[in-house]
């Protein structure tokens, strides 16, 4: 009988000790002093909250564009702050038929472990990435450059391993061959996916993309991406060639849901933070001087099934166009942050920013009025896009819309995950106008119309085919001047959007969200924060 | 005994074939292509690229063949690779002691607040404590745990500060406490009412009455002679909530970004990294049927009555 009496004090003992150090846990507390921003003489260290498939990968063929892989690489051309493609590692990019190109690069430039940066680093660094059998998801990019579809034949192995169109004549020069003429080379280079990789890096690409050797303005400190472990620290690279990063060190903690990143910059336990929609509202209400806006080099658009044959009248895809009250959306639903659109890029974009679709305004009488001359609708209509709550409202604004304006009384949504939608899309599967977005891979009008609009294109959603685009756009491709490229792209661009295949909606803005103690927090065209031009005060 | 284990590993053989293999289909039967899905949400990929991939990953044979590759693999304690060229078993070495700290801290909170809530609601049957009891079950029932998970965030991680809001920094119990209470919910109500009914029963049994009768002290019969016969309906539920428990790991750790398990899961489902979401899915089976065998054997330690075999 007694050691049970024992055995119930010492539980009971054990169960006071353990609400002790509950308590002790509760009380004993301040904020963790992780990632909170400290200045230093030497520029001092932040914090930054991003998605995690920012640092899922690191190789510059895989990661695609972000603020970490900004950080981590330089590639040849970059963007200066008047939208023109100027030279970063290169110092010139020249060619007198614009299929030939000849890149000198600066001397200086080194690699974070002080291996110099050649024109053959390049020439490596490229042949990797357009390699069919090395996978990487960007090696698409290099599609321009000649002896691309030896690397990625439609069938069976490639025979060859190095792009053709690619040669090194010496350390600092590197000749390029594309197998088209094409004027903004010079901007698709300014891409983190065509920067170089030092020789060590092909010994090893898997291990690279874990723990890369860059040559930007930041490092990547041992050891670099591992399982389980959200966070990475990047030091500042003192042998740095380009304008010098502020801070001295930048610590990357990846969040898997954007709530939680939000909600943890609010506790203070990261410096900035990535933010759209209501909490950018949100934001811009209560601390609007620690919020960086900008309008992102993109467009969210109503694509219309050009292979179903109800939308093969160009009245019927002008009567949707007009129909849709894209103020009242961008005004109240998305809360001021998006501004409505009228071409297929914004202002920001080179090029971008015209009114170039006459039919993408407010018009509910002459949509009607168009729809009957069409036949009116019949049927059921269903509406398509991606599974994001985001776009899934807006989406339910447009339909209420249609409904009211154009009394298609019988409206369905349809929402999939991306990589669902986009194989029902190119497979002709969808049966009704579908809601996307479509950012700029390099900031120029051009890519835009280019990756919506050319035939053969993997995001030509739309099936779109003229021979009148085509023609104006390969002039454009073959222009000698920035002007005249912009003005050929904008008689493409006007070409396409009279024929309608989809109705741009609006230009989305992205924001970010700092600490009062940061400064230079600035938004690149597509919404990434530049990290080398944060300091910390 | 012995022969009680040997016969229920043996049932279990037939078990964690069909589970594997259900997961394994479940996971490559998802709509959607997970090559297109590797090269990002609106790119193509050249087709050398997606055959090469396609054969790295055996994505090309049929569902069977692949299956069994997993599974010759999975004997030899291999659980593949991932479509990042990560080792899938390194995934769950960094992601194990995570989910296994969360979820115990978690079975503890049930456990205690469970079974005292719900000795408290019988002894005060019918009375405020009781009433207090259910309508409090029913009101955290009644919300989904994911919006307790954002508002406890809100409330307690960035208002009063007491907890992190999320990330593992300040270790255990700092980080897991919030997470844990809120998955916690979860089985709370179920192990109170459980335990409240059980105790209700064995408070009118006569062996109870005897030991009232014979002079036992108030304390002494609530746990010796009501809670202890009341215990094995609860540690069969506890059991079973093990497996709530560890499907919603998955959002949790999501939101609290904890880098266990579960997070790896849901970024193996958001990124239709396939051998990920069958690999840890394989071993949450094989914890959570382990586990039961465990509750099994526990009966009798608990309740000299049972006889195994």
């Amino acid at each position: 009988m007694f050691p049970v009496l024992r055995r119930r004090k010492g539980v009971r003992a054990a169960a006071a000790g353990a609400a002790l150090s509950v308590l002790a846990a509760l009380t004993g507390c301040g904020a963790d002093g992780v990632g909170r921003a400290a200045p230093g003489p030497d520029g001092g260290s932040f914090s930054i909250g991003v998605p995690a498939w920012y640092v899922a990968h690191l190789t510059p063929g895989r990661a695609g564009k972000s603020s970490v892989a900004d950080a981590i690489w330089t590639p040849l051309t970059r963007i200066d702050d008047r939208g023109r493609a100027v030279g970063a590692v290169a110092q010139s990019v020249r060619s007198s038929d614009l299929r030939h190109w000849t890149i000198e690069l600066r001397h200086g430039w080194t690699f974070h472990n002080g291996e110099p940066v050649t024109a053959r680093s390049f020439a490596d660094a490229w042949n990797a990435a357009a390699y069919g059998p090395n996978a990487m998801p960007y090696g698409y990019l290099f599609s321009d450059i000649q002896g691309y579809t030896d690397l990625n034949p439609l069938k069976g192995k490639p025979k060859r391993t190095t792009l053709s169109g690619v040669r090194a004549v010496d350390a600092h020069t590197l000749k390029v061959t594309l197998s088209r003429p094409l004027s903004v080379f010079p901007y698709t280079l300014t891409s983190t996916v065509f920067a170089p990789m030092p020789k060590t890096a092909f010994k090893d690409l898997a291990g690279f993309d874990r723990l890369p050797i860059g040559n930007g303005p930041y490092e990547v400190a041992a050891p670099g991406i591992k399982p389980g472990v959200q966070q990475l620290t990047l030091r500042r690279y003192d042998g740095y060639a380009g304008p010098e990063g502020s801070a001295a060190r930048i610590t990357v903690k990846s969040y898997q849901d954007d709530a939680t990143a939000f909600t943890s910059f609010q506790s203070g336990a990261v410096d900035v933070a990535l933010a759209s929609g209501s909490r950018l509202a949100q934001a811009r209400r209560t601390d609007a001087d620690d919020v960086a806006l900008s309008t992102a080099g993109g467009v969210v658009y109503l694509g219309f099934p050009l292979w179903d044959k109800r939308f093969r009248d160009r009245r019927v895809r002008q009567a949707f166009s007009l129909a849709i009250n894209r103020h009242a959306v961008t005004r109240s639903l998305l809360q001021g942050l998006a501004s409505p659109a009228a071409g297929i890029a914004p202002d920001t974009v080179t090029g971008g920013g015209q009114r170039a679709c006459a039919d993408c305004r407010y018009d509910p009488t002459r949509a009607r009025r168009l729809l009957s001359e069409a036949g009116g609708w019949h049927g059921r209509l269903t509406l398509w896009t991606q599974a994001d709550p985001a776009m899934q409202t807006v989406l339910e604004a447009v339909l209420n819309q249609l409904r009211t304006n154009l009394g298609i009384t019988s409206i369905t949504l349809e929402a999939q995950p991306t990589d669902q939608l986009y194989p029902n899309l190119s497979a002709h599967k969808a049966d009704g106008p579908f809601l996307l977005y479509m950012g700029a891979s390099y900031p120029a009008l051009y890519a835009q119309a280019q990756q919506l609009f050319t035939t053969g294109s993997g995001t030509n959603t739309t099936g779109y085919r003229s021979g009148t685009f085509t023609s104006l756009l390969d002039r454009a491709a073959a222009a000698r001047t920035t002007p005249r490229i912009t003005a050929l792209t904008r008689r493409a661009e006007r070409t396409a959007l009279d024929d309608l295949p989809l109705a741009p909606l609006y230009h989305p803005v992205t924001g970010a969200v700092h600490g009062p103690d940061l400064t230079g927090v600035h938004l690149d065209f597509l919404g990434d924060v530049q990290l080398a031009r944060i300091s910390v005060r | 005994m012995a022969r009680f284990l040997v016969r229920r590993l043996l049932t279990m053989i037939p078990v964690v074939l069909g589970t594997t293999f259900i997961i394994y289909a479940a996971v490559y039967a998802l709509p959607g292509d997970p090559v297109q899905s590797l090269a990002g949400p609106d790119r193509a990929v050249s087709p050398a690229a997606a055959a090469a991939l396609r054969s790295h990953y055996h994505l090309d044979s049929s569902l069977l063949v692949q299956y069994g590759h997993y599974l010759s693999g999975l004997l030899h304690g291999d659980f593949g690779i991932d479509f990042g060229d990560v080792p899938v078993s390194s995934l769950i070495a960094a992601g194990w002691p995570v989910t296994v700290r969360l979820a115990l801290t978690t079975w503890v909170i049930q456990a205690v607040a469970g079974t005292g809530l719900g000795v408290l609601a019988a002894v005060r049957a019918g009375r405020f404590p009781d009433l207090a009891v259910l309508g409090g079950s029913t009101l955290i029932l009644a919300v989904p745990y994911f919006v307790t998970a954002y508002v406890a965030q809100i409330v307690f991680g960035d208002r009063l500060g007491w907890f992190p809001v999320s990330g593992v920094d300040a270790g255990w119990p700092r980080s897991y406490l919030l997470p844990a209470l809120c998955l916690a919910l979860l089985g709370v109500p179920e192990v109170a009412r459980l335990t409240r009914a059980a105790v209700l029963e064995n408070l009118g049994a006569e062996f109870v009455d005897t030991a009232v009768a014979k002079g036992a002290g108030r304390i002494r019969v609530l746990v010796r002679h009501v809670l202890r016969p009341s215990l094995i309906p609860i540690v069969s539920m506890l059991g079973l909530t093990l497996g709530t428990l560890l499907s919603g790991t998955i959002l949790i750790e999501g939101i609290f970004n904890l880098p266990g398990l579960g997070y790896q899961t849901f970024q193996g489902v958001q990124q239709h990294n396939g051998p990920v979401v069958v690999g840890i899915s394989t071993l949450l089976v094989l914890t959570f049927l382990f586990i039961n065998l465990v509750v099994d054997v526990l009966y009798v330690v608990i309740d000299p009555r049972i006889r195994l075999d």
